[in-house]
């Protein structure tokens, strides 16, 4: 009993340091916002642009390894005539909020969307108009917005195409055609988006017109653009809320450059010259408005949202836990006795196996499961295969590492219980299920336990296949509230699922240790 | 009637020749004690014939039916059948008792006679009360062994092979891993059961011991038998030079 309240208490003073934290968050934010963030940037000074190196041609990582693109040459020519030096910062397009806020980054420059998000920064003007477009892989058979219907459409997680959908300023017409979708699937970044509509697990993407006439052009005539369009948008840079001057200082220079035309001579060279629309008529309502930062509501009404929000995740990341439990222990058990085979073939077998699944990447294992059937086989796989592709993979990976703890808690027992069951003319089976089977239970406990609590966190990893459980979604949820609560919420909700763990083996083994 | 007859049984691990040629057999009620000093292969004989370990020729039967049989000079096993049956003609008590830790005292004894010989569940119970109350050891029916001495562990091990109704009992050095002031308690035992002229193999270095209840005392030394008789003749009067060397360093 005195045991379980010093626990309780560690708990309760673990949730209050939280909690505390998050009042700091909320509180810093104020003062930080009028005082240090909007200062002129000096000559020789770092210029930080923060972009989704996924994302040409705007900015992406090209075959040398280097970042380029549009809006990195613009930036470079930027920095060039204001004397700072560039820095290219790749991010996390679910942080890029946070990065912005924190001081990381100075600007976010990344084809990005104004539409939607216009109170949400300090813009540039705008500079590049795009639209919404549909890709479709070719021989689909569809060929208008209409035909979609019934069909899986993917976007990107907190795209502007997903906005055109979804978004508050949707359009009816937009909303209506996403409901006649079969489901409107979010992935994290286009090569993704891309490999699941060759696979055949979606049936079209919907992205930003520059970025789909560049990849349809990369990679050749496997797919095709839709004429219909969905909708139209403008580019612009942004800058942290409040941060005028050195907005102003980056729009001075941009519009210099518009002048002379060293801005159409880049845009020519990465064949965006159609969509450059700086200084055109109307273009520039988001950098006019100068948004300011309004205060958030209550924290618990705001937190209470937050988990609400994180609810369906949490089940998700739930789900996923039982059932690789489920299948990888009876599977690890099976691996074992493989490997303990009198057969050196089936031991070869199962020691590659274990060597495989724990010498690579369990993000890349999932991505094999995934789409492994379809570029090794050529079978397309069906949208509800991600789910069973988590599992499968999460499962084959825990198995093997279960496999070699079981073979060690196998090991450890002593001969002479062999010998006793053999004397005494237990069967194989018996003598396993009755003599080896619960000693080696015991012994394996600890081990396993920890091996369980690494799987609570490793379920995060089902991002890869963009399957939504508790982790995806908070970063998503933390990316459109522009805050980092979500985060701690989710931290919050692994460590209460891991203190659960670790209490309820505690319990089987203090349950356990009747012998011994 | 012959209850184990072994003829010309050899074994060797690598180079290393074990059991270089050993015959001997065990009649209904005898109680036989194997002598000698470590390395002698005392040890391996026992889990020869118990069938721990394979031997290399040589053969083998219980109660008249063979186990294995000698064929050109390799040892020929019996199927698998056949040498179930064959195994629950005996029992084995070990050295280091090796009673299974995750069950009680009760469930040592009886599991083997309900889910082996597959016998009735209540009658196998009230008889391992009855072994329990036999060994002393009336009121630790739910006990597990990590909570006994040793000597009262190998009692547990003496009733969970009797438990069997084997037709013989070996025993390996049961008391070699004891303090020797409960080595008593499980010498008592056997005492009582050899009065009950259960039939015995013990292989064992207590002197005293196999001469007061040995009907037969084997001595055994590099992998042959070199002596064996009447407990009064080998122990008090051995004719052979490492017999009288072997008694006199146990004294």
């Amino acid at each position: 009993m005195k045991k379980h309240m010093k626990k309780l208490f560690l708990l309760l003073a673990m949730i209050s340091l939280v909690a505390g934290m998050l009042m700091g968050c909320g509180g810093k934010k104020e003062s930080t916002e009028s005082s240090s963030s909007n200062v002129v940037k000096e000559e020789g000074e770092t210029f930080i642009v923060g972009f989704d190196a996924e994302f040409p041609p705007y900015g992406y990582k090209d075959d040398n390894g280097e970042y380029v693109g549009f809006d990195l040459d613009l930036a470079e020519e930027v920095c060039k005539r204001n004397g700072w030096t560039l820095k290219k910062q790749p991010i996390d397009w679910d942080s890029k909020d946070m990065e912005l806020k924190t001081g990381a980054i100075d600007c976010i420059w990344n084809g990005f969307t104004i539409n939607g998000r216009e109170s949400g920064y300090t813009w540039s003007k705008a500079y590049i108009d795009n639209s919404q477009v549909v890709i479709i892989k070719n021989g689909s058979g569809i060929e208008k917005l209409e035909d979609l219907a019934g069909k899986v459409v993917v976007v990107q997680a907190d795209s502007s195409a997903l906005a055109a959908f979804t978004g508050g300023d949707a359009t009816e017409e937009n909303i209506k055609l996403a409901e006649s979708f079969a489901d409107l699937q979010q992935v994290s970044d286009y090569n993704s988006a891309f490999l699941n509509l060759e696979a055949g697990s979606v049936d079209a993407i919907c992205m930003d017109y520059g970025v789909a006439a560049y990849q349809i052009e990369a990679r050749g005539d496997v797919f095709a653009m839709l004429d219909e369009r969905v909708s139209s948008e403008q580019y612009g840079i942004g800058f942290k809320l409040g941060n005028t001057k050195l907005r102003d200082q980056v729009q001075t220079a941009l519009d210099e450059m518009n002048e002379d035309g060293t801005l159409m001579k880049i845009a020519k060279a990465w064949g965006l010259d159609e969509s450059v629309c700086l200084g055109d008529k109307g273009t520039d309502s988001a950098y006019l408005q100068d948004a300011e930062e309004s205060d958030d509501s209550n924290l618990v009404a705001t937190l209470i949202h937050v988990v609400e929000q994180l609810s369906s995740g949490m089940i998700a990341t739930l789900i996923i836990f039982l059932c690789t439990l489920a299948c990888s222990m009876p599977l690890g058990l099976l691996i074992c006795t493989i490997r303990k085979s009198k057969f050196a073939v089936l031991q070869a077998i199962a020691k590659l196996y274990i060597s495989i699944m724990r010498g690579t990447p369990l993000m890349l294992q999932l991505l094999v499961v995934f789409f492994g059937p379809y570029y090794i086989f050529g079978i397309s796989v069906p949208a509800s295969f991600r789910f069973y592709a988590v599992i499968i993979g999460f499962s084959m990976n825990y198995a093997a590492y279960f496999a070699e703890i079981f073979r060690a808690g196998i090991e450890g027992i002593p001969r002479g219980q062999y010998e006793a069951a053999d004397v005494l003319g237990y069967s194989k089976g018996q003598t396993f299920w009755k003599i080896i089977f619960p000693q080696m239970v015991k012994r394996v406990l600890p081990p396993v336990t920890n091996e369980i609590i690494t799987l609570v966190k490793d379920t995060s990893l089902a991002f890869a296949l963009a399957y939504t459980e508790m982790f995806t979604l908070a970063k998503q949820v933390a990316a459109a509230q522009a805050s980092i609560m979500p985060l701690f919420v989710a931290g919050i909700f692994y460590y209460l699922f891991n203190f659960l763990v670790a209490f309820l083996m505690g319990r089987l083994e203090a349950k356990l240790s009747y012998y011994e | 009637m012959k209850l184990l007859e072994i003829s010309h049984l050899k074994k060797s691990f690598g180079d290393l020749n074990v059991l270089r040629d050993i015959s001997m057999s065990v009649s209904e009620g005898e109680v036989v004690a194997i002598l000698g000093p470590s390395g002698s292969g005392k040890s391996t004989f026992l889990r020869c014939a118990t069938m721990l370990e394979t031997m290399d020729s040589g053969s083998m039967a219980y109660v008249g039916d063979y186990a294995v049989q000698d064929v050109d000079g390799k040892a020929v096993y019996a199927d698998k059948a056949t040498l179930h049956k064959l195994k629950n003609t005996f029992g084995l008590v070990f050295q280091n008792f090796n009673l299974f830790p995750h069950y009680s005292v009760m469930k040592n004894i009886c599991d083997a006679p309900i889910s082996v010989q597959k016998r009735n569940k209540a009658e196998v119970e009230a008889e391992a009360k009855e072994l329990i109350k036999k060994v002393g050891l009336e009121g630790k029916e739910d006990y597990y062994p990590c909570q006994l001495s040793g000597g009262q562990q190998q009692r547990v091990a003496i009733a969970r092979a009797l438990a069997m109704n084997p037709k013989m009992i070996f025993f390996d050095e049961p008391t070699s891993a004891l303090d020797p002031e409960i080595t008593a308690e499980v010498l008592k035992v056997l005492r009582q059961l050899a009065e009950e002229k259960m039939t015995m193999i013990i292989v064992t270095h207590e002197i005293d011991f196999a001469r007061k209840v040995a009907d037969r005392v084997v001595f055994m030394d590099q992998g042959l038998i070199v002596e064996e008789g009447r407990p009064e003749d080998i122990i008090d009067n051995p004719s052979n030079e490492r017999t009288r060397a072997f008694l006199q360093k146990m004294k």
